[in-house]
């Protein structure tokens, strides 16, 4: 019952965060409040009672409490940076109605139904995302994302109705059907997250989505169609795997493609947002490895991972919108040198590339790594284990240009030094001609109570102009608390290594607790 | 399979192909409206009356959406395949399914829901490739996923009530989407065509008032 109060709570939420998105001050006032109740809701869902309707149910779990916490909770610092930058009036009812859909997704233990949830949730994410303000570019990008959408639920639908049909029905399976249904559900996989060839969709999505919204549309839901894709297919298709060699093999050779040639992409995009959509794309390759194996401990890895894909990517964007806010650009040939003017950032960055990477021992180091040698093997291991370190590289380069001669645009943006208004600063250098002394005296000779008046009118007369003297600073603070979720996680708090071996219904997502 | 099964199938097929071969898009909204309720009733056994009545409901409701997208809509071109083609290909596909027994994968629902399936598959999938117009891309998608619904039931067997439940959300979810969809594409284009596909960068980035370069 946690997830129906959940999906109820962020549904709600959705909508009154749309209704306000037309009024700035109150938007930005009603959009956040919706998240942090959505995030509330969230932090209840658990193991608890399921809804049953037939023979199916709506079940917590605590992976599914990981899922929708750290989606809410990395949407909400991403929403944050993006409202420092400037205002984006859709990403809010994005970010829940999105979260609301994985909740249901995740949460019903009956394969089609939760296919179903994805879609409602990919659906009503792009739509609330794209379909407003309404531009040429945004109608191109929502009808590619509608099609998408709909042509995997097909997909998906027909597959899950296969399988059953043939292992349920008391005649043996015809491995051709199977066959098709692997291939079927490769393909749903490798479009959801955009493995390559069908890479497009999430360079052009990086380019028309409020940034704020991006973290739900290209991460947590290709994540959320994974899990239910991954948690599915061994169960359905384990049985049949030793006869499934030629499928397999083409899975990991797409797999081995999307990983090489993902990671050739993010290290050579100009754009920031680019170099990010193709980090996505290139781990792709490591959802696919984790499909072709069909072995529930693979599985099991992947639903750790997947948690620590999408957190990093999520802080990934965060950093990306704070940098072309600081910059103006986010092209890196026009900000070499960036590294002088935005050490924090460059903190931040360092955080997730540790995060995205990381080594021998750490928890996403030893799931990735499970997920690659249960899919492959001998030179084809070497190959995958070398693209999957393509995000860091990537992640390196922008380092590296960070490092560089300071371009012209970097040596005329404002520094991540905290700043005070006009008054302050006559202030304080009052106190440095005059010494600390002689300002204290003029101050101490008000009454106290006069003093507190005037100190309050300073500060509200000065709240304003000080927070927009101060947004690259503050953005950089909350791209580090991003960054270092996303450490947390790629460490394995919060627990996640047990919720990913979870079992039980609901916590296996559908037809394994079937 | 009895003459019930049949008919509610055929109503689908109909209704699938006036839904994406007919001109006047107020005609082709209410052929979805045909396909999208009858949906529910091409199951063998029926599906309890509260998930068949959800059903009937959220399909009406779905189509209703398109219904006034539509009403809102310029004049536009008319479909790359006609109606008398369209209505072809679904009797061709629904035929096929009606004679479908000699397939080998082993079914647990109705030859009819394997015919409506079909019928509706192959009337979408054609303009799901072709068309350039929101309206009927959206009306496409809603029957390729009535088709699908279809296809399932036809393998599986009769859905879950929770699985009729997701359904009737999807369905009325992405009606309201296209509804979305072709609004904005008025908005900002005055028709209802998709715009060509120019890859560009993003914006330069906005500034908040006050921040300082």
């Amino acid at each position: 019952m946690s997830v129906l109060a959940f999906v109820a709570v962020a549904t709600a939420a959705a909508a009154l965060a749309t209704l306000a998105r037309d009024a700035r001050h109150l938007g930005t006032l009603v959009g956040f409040g919706a998240v942090v109740a959505a995030f509330v809701a969230a932090l209840f869902v658990h193991p608890d009672s399921p809804l049953r309707i037939g023979t199916g149910a709506l079940a917590g779990s605590d992976h599914l409490r990981l899922v929708l916490t750290l989606c809410l909770a990395g949407g909400l610092l991403v929403l944050l940076v993006a409202r420092l930058a400037t205002w984006q009036p859709s990403a809010p009812g994005a970010l829940l109605g999105g979260a609301a859909g994985i909740g249901l997704a995740l949460g019903l233990t009956d394969a089609p139904a939760a296919l179903l949830g994805a879609a409602a949730a990919t659906i009503a994410a792009s739509v609330l995302a794209l379909g407003s303000p309404a531009a040429p570019s945004r109608i191109r990008a929502l009808a590619r994302e509608l099609r998408g959408a709909a042509t995997s639920l097909v997909v998906g639908l027909v597959a899950a109705g296969i399988v059953p049909a043939a292992s349920s029905g008391g005649v043996p399976a015809e491995p051709a059907a199977a066959a098709l249904v692997l291939v079927g559900v490769g393909l749903v996989v490798a479009h959801r997250f955009g493995a390559i060839p069908l890479h497009a969709r999430a360079s052009r999505l990086a380019d028309v989505a409020p940034s704020g919204a991006l973290p739900i549309l290209a991460a947590w839901l290709p994540a959320a169609w994974g899990l239910v894709i991954l948690g599915w297919a061994p169960a359905a298709l384990g049985a049949y795997a030793p006869g499934l060699g030629l499928e397999r093999g083409l899975i990991v050779a797409l797999a081995l493609l999307t990983l090489l040639l993902g990671a050739v992409a993010a290290f050579v995009q100009d754009e920031v947002e680019h170099v990010v959509a193709y980090t996505i794309v290139a781990d792709a390759g490591i959802a696919l490895l984790a499909l072709a194996a069909l072995d529930p401990g693979a599985r099991d890895a992947a639903r750790g991972w997947l948690l620590v894909f999408a957190t990093t990517r999520t802080a990934l964007i965060g950093w990306t919108i704070a940098f072309r806010a600081a910059f103006g650009t986010g092209r890196l040939r026009e900000t070499s040198g960036w590294l002088r003017r935005a050490p924090a950032l460059g903190v931040a960055l360092v955080g997730i590339l540790v995060a995205a990477v990381g080594w021998p021992g750490l928890e996403v180091w030893d799931l990735r790594l499970a997920i690659l040698q249960s899919a492959t093997a001998g030179p084809a291991l070497l190959l995958a284990y070398a693209g999957s370190l393509g995000t860091g590289l990537a992640i390196c380069r922008m380092l590296a240009v960070g490092g560089g001669r300071p371009s012209a645009t970097v040596a005329g943006s404002a520094g991540e030094l905290p700043r005070l208004p006009a008054r302050r600063e006559a202030m304080g250098a009052a106190i440095v001609a005059g010494g600390p002394a002689s300002a204290i005296a003029s101050e101490g000779a008000r009454p106290l109570a006069q003093r507190l008046r005037v100190l309050a009118a300073a500060v509200g007369h000065d709240a304003r102009p000080t927070l927009d003297l101060n947004r690259v600073p503050l953005r950089a603070f909350v791209v580090i608390m991003l960054a270092g979720l996303a450490v947390l996680v790629a460490a394995g708090a919060f627990g996640i290594d047990a919720a990913a071996r979870e079992t039980g219904l609901g916590a296996l997502s559908p037809l394994v607790a079937g | 399979m009895t003459p019930f099964l049949v008919a509610a199938g055929a109503l689908v097929a109909i209704g699938a192909a006036v839904a994406t071969g007919a001109r006047d898009a107020r005609i082709a909204s209410l052929g979805l409206a045909g396909a999208l309720a009858a949906t529910p009733f091409v199951a063998d056994p029926l599906p309890e009356p509260p998930s068949l009545a959800f059903g009937v409901i959220a399909g009406i409701l779905a189509a209703f959406l398109v219904f006034v997208a539509a009403r809102r809509t310029p004049d536009r071109p008319g479909p790359s395949l006609g109606l008398p083609a369209s209505l072809g290909a679904a009797a061709a596909c629904f035929a096929v399914g009606i004679g479908a027994t000699a397939v080998t994968l082993p079914r647990l629902g109705p030859d009819a829901a394997l015919a409506a399936g079909l019928a509706a598959v192959a009337v979408a999938v054609g303009p799901l490739a072709v068309t350039r117009d929101v309206l009927r891309l959206g009306s496409s998608l809603l029957v390729l996923v009535c088709g699908a619904l279809l296809l399932l039931g036809a393998l599986a067997g009769t859905p879950e009530p929770l699985t009729g439940m997701a359904s009737g959300i999807v369905l009325v979810v992405l009606a309201a989407g296209v509804a979305a969809l072709t609004g904005a594409a008025v908005v900002a284009t005055g028709g209802t065509a998709i715009p060509d596909d120019v890859p560009a960068g993003r914006a330069p980035a906005a500034r908040a008032g006050g921040e300082p370069r």
